[in-house]
């Protein structure tokens, strides 16, 4: 019975400061915009004529891009703070952060994706064997 | 079996068919410039094409499994419309594999959930980046040009077991081809005809008639295919590439092109009586090109083999000088123009002032 009003005033609390949360979305414009989420909403079957709800979708579709690339912009960092260790000199040259398969995988895999990218391409199964192996 | 599951292997291993097909095109480019944005304020300065596509996938994904365990939530509460609850839900099932704050509490609410709190944490603290693009609603809902029923448009269904309140029939030049079109017109011609009916039907006369003029140059050189100058058998000729738009046999008439002489004659006949106005000029045309070649046809009944040259002798020596007459039966046209090949401005010009006259 005690913890009654409090639960109640703690879900007041939470109540609110989830709707002020939602008011505050209409104002808030995601990078993932709204027509892309609603468009695969409804290809999932989901419906709601609530627009703050897509914006929420939106919202957290960014967070989730955000951590994925955060990681893998860390795995990328660590990989050239390596590689600067070995040779000073290419340290101008590796300034740039690039977005590779190899980093992105290895973020993704702590998220439950896994990426494989392929290393090469060949026309055949025989490519790149020396030429005495390859005629037989 | 194992051939099938190598087949759904190799199915799965090209793009799915919901997020990769050509269809969606326009939803993945928007996904891939709103990824590279989202890497960009992240602090990437390129990327990999095929790490962008990679990712740009996995966040078309992420909102399609987040709508599907939403619309699964909401369908299980009995309900059709999702709301935030169910939202909410999706997100926690998403976020298990990572764990959220208050994950593992039994008695957790949904609206205090760790989730929600991270998201109003990264609203708080991420940059304001607009999309690059104004992107408009897609995917553009053509609106459906409704048909009018005859009751509506004011006109008379074509028969009595047809009910006025149903739509009306298409225009058949939207479905019919050629000839079938002219049979269309000839049997209801109907009061008005806009600009562009009217450059379509001379087209479609003149075209007919290249074809006849090109098939009795063919025919000329077969026997007993003078058969094909009837009516129908003009139509069924129109067609020769695909015979299901060939106009039907009538009674009688067979689809090898071997019969007596008299039959298109009189066939011809009976069509330029029943058929008024523009089907006319090319049914009086049958008849008189059947009187130019009268002579070819006796030569071909009384010889065989040797007739062949001398038939093609008489033809090379009668197409410069055939002249089609129009105007038998009833019409009145006012004017009966000639067809010689080699005056084409003033065939226009004639088709142009016969089809005033219709009107």
């Amino acid at each position: 019975m005690n913890h009654n009003p409090q639960s109640s005033d703690g879900k007041h609390d939470d109540d609110s400061a989830l709707s002020d949360f939602l008011a505050s979305l209409m104002d808030y414009t995601p990078t993932i915009p709204d027509e892309l989420v609603e468009h695969y909403l409804s290809k999932s079957g989901f419906q709601s004529p609530d627009v703050r709800l897509i914006k929420l979708v939106a919202v957290a579709t960014q967070k989730f891009v955000a951590e994925v690339a955060s990681d893998a912009l860390m795995h990328c960092k660590a990989r050239q703070a390596a590689v600067v260790k070995d040779k000073r000199d290419k340290q101008q040259k590796d300034k740039r952060l690039i977005l590779t398969m190899d980093d992105l995988s290895k973020s993704l895999r702590e998220y439950g994706v896994n990426v494989k990218h392929q290393e090469y391409f060949a026309d055949s199964p025989s490519t790149g064997i020396d030429p005495a192996s390859r005629e037989e | 079996m194992n051939n099938g599951c190598l087949e759904k292997r190799k199915k799965e291993g090209s793009k799915s068919s919901k997020f990769g097909s050509k269809s969606d095109d326009f939803a993945v480019a928007i996904a891939k410039v709103a990824a590279a944005q989202v890497c960009e304020s992240v602090g990437f300065q390129g990327f990999h094409l095929s790490a962008l596509e990679t990712l740009s996938d996995i966040t078309v994904r992420y909102i399609f499994s987040i709508g599907k365990s939403a619309n699964f939530c909401a369908n299980f509460a009995g309900r059709v419309e999702a709301n935030l609850f169910d939202i909410i839900h999706g997100l926690e099932e998403l976020g298990s594999g990572l764990g959220f704050a208050g994950a593992s509490d039994v008695d957790r609410c949904v609206v205090n959930s760790g989730i929600v709190r991270d998201i109003i944490h990264f609203v708080g603290d991420a940059d304001f980046i607009p999309f690059a693009y104004d992107v408009p609603r897609f995917p553009v809902v053509k609106e459906l040009k409704e048909i009018g029923s005859f009751q509506e448009k004011g006109e008379d269904p074509p028969g009595e077991h047809i009910p006025s309140w149903l739509p009306t029939f298409p225009v058949p030049e939207t479905y019919a081809t050629r000839s079938s079109v002219e049979n269309e017109m000839m049997s209801v011609p109907t009061g008005k005809k806009t600009e562009s009916e009217l450059a379509s039907i001379e087209r479609k006369m003149e075209r007919s008639l290249l074809n006849l003029q090109l098939r009795f140059a063919k025919n000329g050189n077969e026997d007993g295919s003078l058969h094909g100058v009837g009516y129908s058998g003009r139509a069924r000729e129109d067609f020769e590439g695909n015979p299901y738009l060939a106009a039907p046999l009538h009674s009688g008439e067979k689809e090898v092109e071997v019969s007596p002489v008299v039959f298109p004659a009189k066939l011809s006949n009976e069509a330029s009586l029943r058929n008024p106005v523009p089907g006319n000029v090319i049914v009086g045309n049958h008849v008189s090109v059947l009187e130019t070649f009268a002579s070819a046809i006796d030569a071909l009944k009384s010889g065989l083999c040797d007739s062949d040259n001398g038939t093609k002798k008489l033809l090379s020596t009668q197409r410069p000088t055939l002249r089609f007459k129009i105007g038998i039966g009833k019409k009145s046209f006012g004017t009966e123009p000639d067809f010689n090949s080699q005056k084409d401005d003033n065939e226009k010009d004639d088709k142009k002032r016969r089809v005033e006259t219709i009107l």
